[in-house]
């Protein structure tokens, strides 16, 4: 005779069945691969998308869309900006099979979404037949592996905000390269001025200095990735920092658009901001600043690297459960490229700088009576756009690497160097990958 | 009948006894099972193949390599030892005070002294960093006037600025649970005390505080699990103050590890460590009480 299975076995038969599944269901993230599958034809009745994006009053651009395109109505969802929040709610949407259509996500996060197989592959819905609306650089930005996983919303050119009169005063011009920067710091020091400050805990800031200076960290290959943050490029820009920290050129004290920095701009006691073009809108905010700033191009590093750099940036991409991949990228298009899109979405939601060069928004052009009546947009940024390092390449672990740089940058504080910080970095950073299941190596210098 | 009998208490209890499973029992398998599983990528983002496999204790290499995550064990640590006898003092005399034949209005202040624990972690700690921010913090400001310069969020002040919270928070909570107890001290035990001669300071030392002994060792324990399990008053706190970092506390860690970095299974070792080292704690203090009440 066979043993009865007791209820209490049972139960815990069933508990482990239930165990495994639902490891199972936990252990593999993005195993489903969206770029594998069928391409879905364009749908033929009426489809609803949704959008979910932290800019505010976004809804207000998609009803001029709704109101043209009957079939495709576009509904726009709020979500707290970037790691706030938002990309874990995107994240979570997407390991339980769900989410909206469309995303905003910025461009250095890109590669994270990737990462877990919840972006769809727009060249296999025609992306690349717009390509050449958009900024080349962004556009390599949002592509990997001969694919496109976004369409570029806005971006950020970086040029050099000043206050005139603190120039003035010692007899200086804007600097055209970063040693004349430093000498003109060192003149508003004997001024009791800073010229400006050095975030050791934002070190996307000293990304985009490096990526000026010609540094390209991560780049790919067929056998997966390889780093380099050790080259010149990036050794120019911390040697230079290291330098102008010891000799109290920057304040480390306080970060860009913090209360004490707003506190410092509006009491002269900081000269300047190499920032990127949206900082109009938060210098407009430093009080009794109208009339008193103006913006020049950024310095450069000699005659190496670029002309500018860029800061932040994001696309809308189209996220992996979408039924409407087709329409999502039609309507993504639209509110990129078109005429009515970025003026609307310049004017509604305060978006970054266009990117399509072609366009910069009617409100960005001529001249601006809070920047002394500079026109701005058009002398610094829309050239600035043509100057930036096309080659550089987000990797998957960004925020990652900027945890473990502002760490190993916080040490600066009791005696450490940059130079030191990145290299040290560096390593933890190939770890952090190795970890992921990635494979990296160390780029090799020719 | 008796049959009938033998389920019912089943019947009643498989709506708990299901969501328990579900929400509680499950997940903590889950994470355990999670724990021990890696995953392998083959190309830039695995799209030429994504292997997870069994990793035996790698995660948990991982976890204890990381001088981070160890540090903040390390901090909290060091913040339950001070805050924890800090708080039960406090709440020990407040309580005490209050259920003493002399107080004044004691349900006027029991329940003003109860009130931060209906306030949630992170609204509290919004409110103290109006006074813990320089330029909004009155406190700041007035130190500055006669020549001391405060700084609450700096890197050697700012867990106590978190301690500060912690305890106006949960003092009143445990207060609550020690009056409870000091509640069901039976009126003979005072007045045979009185009977003896013996003053307020014998009756609290040699009557009340041996009685309420069980109701210490409970809310100690509570505090102890709790310190370990900091979360939302450093994750709001550091938008104020550049001295919290990603990992700050073992919480913060975890979050960090899982939910910015999507290393859930990491994530998921370092759960289960903290949830050792808050069991560890727990067990070792129990046992240091009950030696001594040998």
């Amino acid at each position: 005779m066979t043993a009865p299975v007791s209820r209490r076995q049972l139960l815990g038969y069933g508990l482990g069945a239930a165990v495994m599944a639902s490891i199972a269901g936990c252990a593999s993230p993005g195993s489903t691969a969206v770029n594998a599958a069928p391409t879905i034809p364009p749908a033929g009745g009426k489809v609803t998308l949704t959008y979910w994006s932290w800019l505010k009053n976004l809804q207000k651009v998609a009803d001029i869309w709704n109101a043209k395109n009957p079939n495709v109505q576009v509904e726009t969802v709020w979500i707290p900006a970037s790691n706030d929040g938002g990309y874990q709610k995107l994240f979570s949407a997407l390991a339980a099979h769900s989410g909206p259509d469309l995303a905003q996500i910025e461009m250095r996060k890109l590669p994270a979404f990737i990462l877990v197989n919840g972006l769809v592959d727009l060249s296999r819905y025609g992306a690349d037949d717009h390509a050449g609306r958009y900024d080349p650089t962004l556009w390599n930005q949002v592509s990997y592996n001969g694919g496109v996983f976004g369409i570029p919303q806005d971006s950020g050119p970086v040029g050099f905000f000043y206050q005139d009169e603190l120039l003035e005063q010692v007899g200086a011009e804007p600097p055209e390269t970063w040693d004349d920067w430093a000498a003109l710091a060192g003149e508003l020091r004997r001024a009791k001025a800073y010229l400006d400050c050095f975030p050791l805990s934002d070190p996307s800031i000293f990304t985009a200095y490096a990526t000026q200076s010609g540094a390209t960290w991560l780049k790919t290959h067929d056998d997966g990735w390889s780093i380099d943050m050790t080259g010149d490029a990036t050794m120019r820009v911390a040697r230079f920092f290291d330098n102008a920290i010891k000799k109290d050129l920057v304040t480390t004290a306080y970060e860009p658009f913090s209360p004490a920095w707003f506190s410092a701009a509006a009491n002269g006691k900081l000269a300047s901001i190499t920032s990127a073009s949206w900082a109009d809108a938060l210098i407009k905010g430093v009080s009794g600043a109208k009339g008193k700033w103006r913006v020049a191009d950024m310095p450069r590093w000699g005659n190496a690297g670029y002309g500018s750099t860029y800061m932040g940036g994001s696309t809308a991409a189209v996220l992996a459960n979408s039924q409407h991949p087709h329409e999502a990228l039609q309507f993504a298009t639209w509110m990129t490229t078109s005429q009515e899109g970025i003026n609307t979405l310049i004017e509604h939601c305060g978006i970054g700088w266009s990117p399509c060069p072609d366009i910069i928004g009617e409100s960005r052009k001529g001249p601006s009576e809070f920047f002394s009546g500079q026109s701005y947009n058009e002398e610094v940024f829309a050239p600035a756009v043509k100057q930036q390092n096309p080659d550089w390449t987000w990797g998957p672990l960004t925020q990652q690497t900027f945890n473990i740089l502002s760490d190993q940058f916080r040490k600066q504080a009791s005696g450490g160097t940059l130079v030191d910080a990145v290299a040290r970095a560096e390593g933890e950073i190939m770890t952090a990958f190795r970890q992921k299941g990635l494979s990296i190596r160390k780029a090799d210098h020719s | 009948m008796t049959k009938h009998l033998k389920y019912t208490p089943w019947v009643l209890m498989a709506p708990f006894l299901a969501l328990f499973l579900l929400t509680f029992i499950l997940p903590i398998l889950a994470a355990v099972g999670s724990s021990f599983t890696k995953v392998r990528r083959e190309g830039l983002f695995g799209e030429e193949g994504i292997v997870s496999e069994f990793a035996w204790f790698e995660n948990y290499a991982q976890a204890l390599a990381d001088g981070g995550f160890i540090a903040s064990i390390g901090r909290m640590v060091l913040f339950g030892l001070v805050q924890v006898p800090v708080m039960m003092l406090l709440a020990t005399v407040l309580a005490i005070l209050l259920e003493s034949a002399s107080a004044r209005w004691p349900g006027f202040f029991r329940a003003a002294y109860f009130l931060p624990y209906g306030i949630p972690g992170v609204i509290a700690t919004i409110l103290w960093s109006f006074l813990y921010v320089p330029g909004l913090s009155p406190i700041i400001d007035a130190a500055a006037v006669v020549g001391i310069e405060l700084n609450f969020l700096g890197p050697s002040t700012v867990l106590w600025s978190i301690a500060n919270i912690v305890t106006w928070t949960y003092t009143g909570y445990n207060m609550m649970i020690i009056i409870a107890q000091l509640k069901s001290i039976p009126g003979e035990l005072y007045e045979a005390a009185r009977v003896d001669g013996a003053s307020g300071w014998q009756v609290a030392w040699k009557i009340q505080l041996p009685l309420i002994r069980p109701a210490l060792v409970l809310t100690t324990v509570f505090s102890i699990i709790g310190t370990m399990q900091l979360f939302a008053e450093p994750q709001v706190l550091s938008t104020s103050s550049t001295a919290i970092d990603s990992q700050y506390t073992p919480n913060l860690s975890a979050y960090t590890t899982a939910f910015a970095y999507n290393a859930y299974n990491a994530a998921a070792a370092q759960a289960v460590l903290i949830a050792l080292a808050a069991f560890i704690l727990s067990f070792a203090f129990l046992r240091l009480t009950n030696r001594k009440s040998v």
